[in-house]
């Protein structure tokens, strides 16, 4: 992850550094943090895969089923469902705010239009506006007889207007639009940050070509920030797979199952119909999910680097 | 650099478009939260807010998000500040195997360990305390907040901790006194962060907190929402009392936060 | 991160598992037995100074004041209780209860649904209290019929719904009828339906006519039921019903007079008598609409009337939908939410007097006067006029002439979620009534084969 090896590695080889002589010292200050994140985060994703062994309606005696629970899922309509949706909430959540990240952050680079500042922290807002009370505002607009639908109303667009939240058809990307809504702006920042850092004399190299703004951006300004787009990508998928409080707030999954999610599943089967070790292979799949989602983008990531010696 | 008229016009579209697609939301719950409730005559009625108050009990629930947002912000910087600083300024062994351990931490949902949470926590008693709240939410920061001062502290000149060690100070006194000043941006940003997402988080205060007792503002609202549905007037205004701590924060602290967010995305 | 970093992480991990060797689920089973009927203690005042812990459901507008004085009441009567009230909609209080009667911090004092996914999984684990004691010191077997207590009744195994211990006592009744504007039937040259062809013709009339003929608000999955128990009276027989909606063995959701009552729903869905789109509006938000004019007939529980007269006056009006198979009238209904204690409350004592307190017959009035229909004296009690007395007539008499049918959702611990998102389904036309009534069955299917 880090580019910074520097000079550290080529002191004194036997004390941890310039102020640090006893080779316990780092654990000390390792120690409290790493009890208490172990303790809470470690320890208990090692229980949720050993209780997905488990038959057990979280009263009384557990049976041990091995991998019963997983061999369940492959034909349980619901985790499938689960699955379909979260993919389909990764295009909103991370593939839309990646476009339109990208495109902010490009105008915002040129733009040297008045309150610059002003959009960056209006566009950011959404990320601050806890998940609830998205879910409440939302869900409003999305009402039948809400926002949206009147504005489609007003311009003649009676066909398209319905119950956003129940449609079928229109449920899931109705819940993720929601998604691109609130990651837009993290996205933008990100990529501002790494298109912050290319130095401009690249710029004006090109521009002396007679590179206008299109082609400046293809050439320089996507390359550069490579980086930035993996970190944008990592952070929005791991916040599509984990969609609970939306779902939970404004669909319950319906209609039917055309909104649930793998997060929500956790939770359903936990707490509503009881069943915690079937909630837990659904917690460790999705898991699992995330790690490999996430060692796959990095990897585009690293591939033509870690030859070149990042490290 | 120079730009075109023409391309300074669309540039100006296009942020406009998105500013207003962003606070659309924002906007509409503003307007609901102070328009007349069911069988009251318009006008605008900002005592929506009082009654939603009173009836959703937020001064209780935000009490106790300010109480876990305090714990969770104040014990995770501080053990992050000795982790990252362990990780990005000293040289042992394990620690390549270490950091990547804190790292998983980044990518663990909280879905993952909720269950475990709760029925192990049960069984010693732990449910239904600030504890319960703020231990999990701590150690989903300290991986973050490790990951991040760790890049800050690399990012620091060695010269600084050599001169320290000049000085006679010893490992403590330097991190305190030297470093610690040093990185205030970052620690700044780090507490907005760890803040807002603790101010924000809905699973682990749904589960950990059965009995209702130390409900955090964002349950408060969605048990309201459960009973005012009908009265969208109200709920909007209960979810404008929630949303406002978090929002002025960050309005106030904006030019910081997201300087600290760019300098910081900029470290990894 | 690198891979074989990673790796080593992940072994690191691995052995963590190692220490983790005890199974989920060695807690302690709790002790529900309640006290017998001659050591029970009803003296409360000899308490001495307590804090009294209630949940309740009763949010609505007519019970939420009923709840408040009859609180007021109770902490005048025994001025060394204090009583600490915790109000939440149904769907909150249901989620959370699960969560919180297997902790040790519990309340005194809770409403649970009676459905097995409910208080017979809490019965199965020994979380709620055998109340057979109280109900004879305190005479509750005499204050209540045997149709009402049973719906709150469980074998101590939980296997058996409907007879065996007594866990909860309910205080209002229910009942799932149609609401209806006298101003919009007249608007579309309409009378009361006094049969379902009548009642047919009136949604055929509404729809050509530009109006809606039902509002149906089901973004919540669970109203669609209270229009589907009506309507399946119509069709199935009310004692094949209950066995369907109890769990118990012997019904068939296959059979062809089942998938005709689903027929009719998703025809109704079909032909936007339920709206373009019932499935994406919140249940709240349509009442609300409702008594702004918007549809012509609303199916749903008596529990609504009060709110929605608020704002209706007089134009409101409530009838038992029309007699079914057999020429009976039978629709969904039956009691409020029972209140229970918990077997870890801390103040037994107190919360069983309490529950006595909110049941007995000066409770009763309480109730009525604000407005909320109790479940004893419901044809003396009903009020002089407007929406509340039809309600109150319509209860008195599907519970006396009529079958009340149980809540469908009663009949296994999964079924209001497969109810749910089944009928979801149905109106939404994702799925066909045949597979909705297969998906019925097979969960019902599961639980009365297993049991």
């Amino acid at each position: 992850m880090s580019t910074r090896a520097g000079n550290t590695r080529t002191r004194r080889r036997s004390a941890p550094s310039a102020v640090v002589r006893g080779r316990l010292t780092p654990y000390l200050f390792l120690l409290p943090g790493f009890v208490v994140y172990a303790a809470f985060a470690l320890y208990p994703l090692v229980r949720s895969a050993q209780f997905s062994l488990y038959d057990w309606s979280g009263i009384g005696a557990s049976t041990f089923v091995g991998l019963g629970n997983y061999a369940d899922l492959l034909h349980d309509g619901g985790f499938l469902a689960a699955i379909g949706n979260a993919l389909v909430l990764i295009i909103f959540y991370a593939l839309l705010p990646l476009a339109i990240g990208l495109l902010l952050a490009a105008v915002l680079r040129r733009a040297q239009v008045r309150g610059l500042g002003l959009f960056r922290t209006v566009i950011f807002l959404p990320q601050v506006v806890a998940l609830v009370v998205v879910a409440v505002a939302w869900k409003h607009i999305y009402a039948p007889d809400g926002p949206l639908n009147t504005v489609l109303r007003a311009v003649g667009l009676d066909s398209l207007a319905r119950g956003w939240l129940g449609d079928p058809g229109a449920a899931l990307p109705a819940v993720g639009f929601i998604g691109t809504w609130l990651e837009m702006g993290l996205v933008m920042l990100l990529l501002l940050a790494g298109m912050s850092r290319i130095p401009e004399d690249l710029y004006e190299a090109a521009r002396l070509d007679g590179a206008g703004p299109v082609r400046e951006f293809f050439a320089i300004t996507l390359p550069s920030v490579r980086g930035e787009i993996v970190s944008a990508l990592v952070l929005t998928i791991i916040a599509a797979l984990k969609t609970f409080d939306l779902v939970y707030m404004t669909t319950s999954g319906g209609p039917g199952d055309a909104t649930t999610v793998p997060s929500y599943e956790v939770y359903r089967r936990a707490f509503e119909l009881k069943d915690v070790g079937s909630a837990s292979s659904v917690a460790i799949v999705l898991t699992i999910l995330v790690f490999a989602i996430n060692l796959l983008v990095t990897r585009i990531d690293e591939r033509p680097e870690t030859r070149g010696g990042r490290r | 650099m120079r730009v075109s008229p023409a391309e300074r016009t669309m540039n100006y579209v296009v942020l406009a478009a998105f500013a207003v697609f962003a606070l659309f939301p924002v906007v509409t719950i503003l307007r609901d939260a102070f328009s007349p409730r069911i069988g009251v005559s318009g006008g605008i009625h900002p005592e929506n807010l009082v009654d939603a108050w009173r009836i959703g009990g937020f001064g209780a629930s935000l009490g106790n998000s300010l109480v876990v947002a305090l714990i969770v912000v104040v014990v995770s910087v501080a053990l992050s500040l000795g982790t990252g600083y362990a990780f990005g300024t000293m040289r042992f062994p394990g620690s390549r195997v270490l950091f990547p351990l804190f790292l998983l931490g980044l990518m663990i949902p909280a879905e993952a360990i909720v269950i475990p949470l709760f029925y192990d926590l049960r069984t010693v008693g732990l449910t239904d305390t600030y504890a319960a709240i703020a231990l999990p939410q701590i150690a989903q920061s300290i991986a973050f907040g490790t990951f991040w001062m760790r890049a800050q502290f690399r990012a620091l000149p060695q010269s600084l901790v050599e001169a320290s060690a000049l000085d006679g100070a010893g490992p403590l006194r330097t991190l305190v006194r030297i470093l610690v000043p040093a990185s205030r941006p970052a620690i700044v940003t780090l507490v907005v962060l760890v803040g807002l997402w603790t101010w924000n988080e809905f699973l682990i205060a749904l589960v950990m907190t059965p009995s209702g007792r130390h409900r955090t503002a964002p349950l408060g609202l969605a048990n309201f929402q459960g009973q005012y549905t009908a009265d969208n007037a109200l709920l909007a205004a209960g979810a404008i009392i929630v949303a406002a701590p978090m929002l002025i924060l960050f309005l106030v602290l904006q030019r910081h936060f997201i300087r600290g967010m760019i300098d910081g995305a900029s470290k990894e | 991160m690198h891979r074989r970093q990673f790796l080593a992480s992940a072994t690191a991990v691995g052995g963590m598992a190692a220490l983790a060797a005890c199974a989920p689920g060695t807690g302690t089973t709790d002790d529900p037995t309640g006290p017998s009927s001659d050591e029970v203690d009803t003296d409360v005042a000899g308490l001495g100074d307590i804090t009294l812990r209630v949940w309740d459901q009763e949010v609505r507008g007519s019970q939420d004041e009923a709840i408040t004085a009859l609180i007021k009441a109770f902490e005048k009567k025994f001025s060394n209780v204090k009583i600490d009230r915790v109000k939440q909609s149904f769907d909150d209080l249901q989620k959370q209860t699960a969560l919180t009667l297997s902790g040790a911090d519990v309340p005194d004092v809770l409403q649970v649904n009676n459905a097995r996914a409910d208080m017979g999984e809490f019965v199965k684990a020994g979380q709620l209290l055998d109340l057979s004691g109280y109900a004879e010191a305190y005479g509750w077997s005499k204050r209540f019929s045997d149709s009402v207590l049973s719906k709150a009744r469980y074998s101590k195994d939980a296997k058996t719904f409907g007879e065996g211990s007594l866990w909860g006592v309910p205080q209002t009744g229910e009942v799932c009828g149609i609401y209806y504007s006298a101003k919009g039937l007249k608007g579309i040259g309409a009378e009361p339906p006094t049969s379902w062809d009548e009642l047919r013709t009136v949604l055929e009339t509404a729809e050509k006519a530009g109006e809606l003929p039902i509002m149906l608000g089901n973004l919540d999955k669970w109203p669609a039921l209270h229009v589907f128990g009506p309507l399946q009276a119509a069709y199935v027989d009310p004692e094949q019903i209950t066995k369907l909606a109890m769990g118990n063995a012997g019904g068939d959701w296959t059979d062809a007079k089942n998938v005709d009552a689903l027929t009719e729903l998703a025809d109704w869905a079909e032909k936007k008598y339920l709206g373009d789109s019932p499935n994406g509006l919140d249940y709240d938000a349509a009442w609300a609409d409702f008594t702004k004019g918007t549809g012509v007939l609303l199916i749903g529980g008596s529990w609504l009337g009060t709110d929605m007269a608020k704002a209706m006056g007089d134009d409101l009006h409530f009838m038992a939908p029309p007699a079914g198979v057999g020429g009976k009238v039978a629709t969904t209904g039956g009691t409020g939410l029972p209140f229970s204690i918990p077997a870890k409350a801390k103040n037994q004592v107190a919360a069983a007097a309490y529950i006595d307190f909110i049941t007995s017959e000066d409770a009763m009035k309480l109730i009525a006067e604000n407005g909320g229909m109790p479940v004893l004296d419901t044809a003396d009690l009903a009020p002089e006029k407007g929406v509340n007395k039809e309600i109150f007539e319509a209860f008195d008499t599907v519970s006396n002439d009529g079958v009340l049918l149980p809540y469908l959702d009663y009949a296994t611990p999964t079924f209001s979620d497969t109810a749910g998102a089944t009928l979801q389904e149905l109106i939404g036309g994702q799925s066909s009534p045949k597979d909705a009534a297969a998906a019925l069955q097979k969960d019902y299917a599961d639980f009365t084969g297993a049991s």
